[in-house]
Order: C-alpha cells, then structure tokens, then sequence
C-alpha cells in the first residue's frame, strides 16, 4: 500500500504520481495503473506536491457513519497549489474559523483513536495570515 | 455497426408493479418481491408463464436471490441473474430486460428490484487506493460539499435547497407506495437533526425495504398475449455510463449526469424541453438542483429560483420527482430505479391519480451509483 505522504519538508508533501504516457499528475497514488490513459503501474512515477493549497469548500459532519470516528469532524475540497484537487481531513474539527478562498496547509498528525486511523496520516489546517 | 435501443425492434413496459417501500420488518424479502411481480403481471394481464427471461436489480441480498423467490411462480426454467450495480441496480435490471427484448432474444422478459437494509460493505474500501478522507466521507458528507461548493458558486442558500426536500414530500404524500408520506414545511426539513453540513436529516433519503417490477415487452408479444396496447409505454432509450477523468474542479458526478441524460435524450431524439416528467435520484436535496441543470432543464445556478417559482411541481413545466423521489418515496437500493419507470409509466398512462403531470407524453428516468455510475431511461406514450 503506497503511504499518501513524502516526509522531510514543512509542510509535508502529498506523494502524487505522474504518468509517464499521458502526463497526467494524480492524487492518491495507486499501485495499478494511469486512470486517465491505463498506461501499467511501471509507467508511474512518485511526485511530490507541496502541501499548500486554497480552500474550495467545506463541511461538518454531525451524523457519525463509523463507531471509530468521532464527530463532529470537518472535511474540505482543497485545490493544492501543484494543481489536483484533493480532499481531505481539516485539524479544524468544525467549519466555525473556516472561509472559502482560505491558504491551507498540510500537518503531518499521530495516529488517533478517534480519527479510525492508528498510524500517521495526513490532515489539512488553515494557515494563519502572519 | 453500434445500434442504439430505438434502431432495434421496439421494446414497451406492459406491467408495472409495486411493494411499499417503508423501514425494515420481518417480511422476507421474498413476499416482497411476489407482491411487486404479481401486480405487475396483473397489471398486463398476462401469466407469469409467459415471462421468458429475468433480471433482479439487487445489492443487498447477497449470493443467488433470485429463484428463491421466484419459483413460487411455477418454476418455469427461464434465465434468472442477479444485477448489482449499486444505487443504479434496478435500473440496470430494466436496462438489460429492455436489450433482451429489442434484440429479439426474448419477448417478454421481467425485471424486479428487491431489497433489505443491511450493513453495506463497499468493494472500494478494500481496492488498495487510500485516501486522505478514508472512512469520513459517507455519500452525505460527499453531497454536502457538492451542495457547500454550488451554493457557494451561485449565491444559493441552504434554505433554497431544503426547499427541494419540501417539494418532494408534498409528491410523496400521494403516493401510496411512500416511505415518507408526511408533508413539511420548510421549517421542519430545516429543523431536522443536521446530518453533513447543511443538509438536514430530512434532506437524506431514508434506505428502507421494498420491492418493484416492471415487465417489458415487444410488439409480437402485445398483440400475442392481447396486452392492451394503450396502456403499453414505449421505452426510446436505455444508456448506462461510467465516471471518466474530468477536468479539475469539475463535479464527477455532475459531469456523469450530464453525458448520460445528453445521450439518453439524443438517443431518444428528444430536446429536454420537451420532457414533461423526470425521476431523478435525488438520495439528497442538492443532487435535484445539481441534475435538473445538468439535464439542461435550466441554466447552471438557476433551478432553486425556478424550484421556488413552481417550475418542476407537479402542473408546473416539468415535474421532477412527482413520485416523491428518494427523498419522499424512499430508496430501498435495488427496487429504486424500478420504481422510477413504474411511475413514469404511470404518469404516461395518466393514470397518477393526485400526482398526475397533465398530458405527461415523454418522460426520463435518472439513477446515479456510487462508484459512480449513471443509467437513464427515456419513455414516451405513442399517440
């Protein structure tokens, strides 16, 4: 199973992998083979994403689906500066601080029983203007 | 050369049929199904000896449900299969009966969704590709992003699109195969226990029990087994899509609905406008919004102001959702997208009672599949 992060720099990088048939850069990395163009997993290459990017939306969710995963718990759509959109987890467990169009930044956090996730992992925080 | 279903021979539901959709009991799910079958068989007329072929919409059930149930039908040693094709199920059921039938395979073939409530374990979890959202993003924390990002985008409020869930419960209170048959007011759907965002309880179809069927037939059928030709509803078009790569930013589902109903319309050679009746999978308020732009029905970012206006009630330009949709009717897996072309055969045989689009003529039937996947119906009722 590919790890869904490139430790080292601040913040850390999101692993994505770019398609050495098509050029397509995506994220999360898979051990398969190009979505786009279905060139074979040789054909893919790891490449790094800087962990920053803009907020494009974002909820709360009340409404707990798995025992394992504390609510409330707030998950964004985040446009990374390198380009792909991904979504992901936000340190902010509610949307109250939160705004669209908002710098973001990756943090690289524990494993916690309330997140579901016992190993470290990547989640999303806004970053405060300085 | 790639034929389309209206360049095959025609192909015409001739029986519809229904079990109440409602939370999950102890009826088995075969007297669920029997109950569907057997109206529908009564609703054409015709024995279920004469049935020569079926396919079960089914997601839940698990292995081989389908001669279980149907040998209380006088074991007939017909081809049975089991389709899963997640939300869209029962109307990749009616899809593949339809293709049967066109083709000349088969007459009359039957299809049915059933199903009940369980614990769902999705084949995705375990492909091998984690992501950052693993185990937080249930389908209404997914539509409630959608719905954050199109509110966003067009200046609509959350009111505007609890408006859809209003809506769709004054449908379902005459309809008497409804999970939900209670009216609300936009204050109690807003009231509602919050789910994800801003979608309320209220604005999340409920996952119930329930069965539908539908049979298809083609014209050396109608006129052999003497099935009332009025009452008979032509299918035009059958087109089931899977999500591509799309731009980024653009919706996946969004842009899924959208080439399906283009080519479920081109197929049928009819202009959306022209559509007087539509059932889409509306499992949450925004989808409703989100699919009636993405079948051109309006501009994007117009239907909440359209919605208020009337424009999709029931007497209004189209009526979408006059079943009650997910939201209202309810959406039991299996059966749903069955249950769809049950009531669009209704609504073109005009026999909708309370629910009734005045001289509904052409309608469409939309399901969406996590995974995703998108199937659509076109139907008209010919002069």
């Amino acid at each position: 199973m590919s790890e869904l992060y490139i430790d080292g720099a601040s913040p850390p990088c999101l692993r994505g992998q770019a398609c050495g048939a098509c050029g397509n850069v995506a994220f999360p990395p898979n051990p398969y083979g190009c979505e786009t163009c279905g060139a074979p997993a040789a054909t893919l290459s790891d490449q790094a994403l800087e962990g920053r990017g803009i907020l494009r939306a974002f909820v709360t969710t009340h409404h707990g689906s798995r025992k394992d995963i504390a609510v409330p718990f707030t998950v964004a759509s985040i446009a990374l500066n390198d380009g792909p959109i991904v979504r992901a987890v936000m340190i902010e467990a509610t949307d109250a601080s939160l705004n669209v169009g908002d710098t973001v930044h990756s943090v690289l956090v524990d494993g916690h029983p309330d997140d579901g996730e016992a190993h470290p992992h990547i989640k999303f925080q806004r970053t405060e203007k300085p | 050369m790639r034929k389309t279903l209206k360049e095959l021979r025609p192909v015409y539901v001739v029986g519809i049929g229904l079990h109440k959709y409602q939370a999950a009991s102890d009826t088995p799910y075969v007297t669920l199904g029997l109950t569907a079958i057997r109206q529908a068989l009564d609703d054409a007329a015709i024995a279920y000896s004469e049935v020569e072929s079926v396919y079960s919409g089914t997601a839940l059930l698990g292995m081989a449900p389908s001669r279980a149930m149907l040998r209380h039908l006088g074991a007939s040693g017909i081809p049975i299969a089991q389709v899963e094709n997640a939300s869209a199920s029962g109307s990749t059921a009616v899809r593949q009966a339809c293709l049967e039938v066109a083709s000349g395979i088969c007459d009359v073939a039957l299809a049915v969704g059933i199903d009940k409530p369980t614990k769902i374990r999705l084949a995705h979890d375990s492909a091998g590709v984690p992501d950052l959202v693993t185990g937080h993003m249930a389908p209404f924390t997914h539509f409630a992003l959608l719905a954050h990002e199109y509110m966003h985008k067009y200046g609509v409020s959350p009111e505007q699109v609890a408006a859809v869930s209003v809506k769709n419960f004054s449908n379902a209170q005459h309809n008497p195969y409804a999970h939900r048959t209670r009216p609300r007011s936009l204050e109690e759907v807003l009231a509602a226990p919050l789910i994800a965002g801003s979608l309320t309880q209220l604005q999340c179809c409920p996952i119930g029990e329930g069965a539908a069927a539908v049979i298809i037939a083609s014209e050396d059928a109608i006129s052999r087994l003497n099935i009332a030709r009025s009452r008979a509803v032509r299918v035009l078009s059958s087109v089931s899509r899977s999500e591509k790569v799309y731009d980024a930013g653009l919706d996946p589902d969004t842009q899924l609905t959208r080439e399906t109903l283009a080519m479920a319309c081109a197929e049928a050679d009819v202009g959306p406008g022209q559509l007087d009746v539509v059932e889409f999978h509306d499992a949450f308020s925004i989808e409703e919004l989100l699919y009636v732009e993405a079948l051109g029905l309006c501009g994007e970012g117009e239907a909440a102001e359209l919605l208020s206006r009337g424009t999709f009630d029931i007497g209004g330009r189209c009526a979408v959702n006059p079943s009650g949709g997910l939201l209202g009717m309810g959406h039991p897996i299996g059966p749903t997208g069955v249950g769809q072309v049950c009531e669009i055969t209704r609504q073109l045989r005009g026999e909708a009672g309370r629910r009734q689009q005045p001289d509904a003529r052409l309608g469409l039937a939309h399901m969406v599949g996590i995974g995703s996947v998108c199937v659509a119906h076109v139907l008209t009722r010919e002069p």
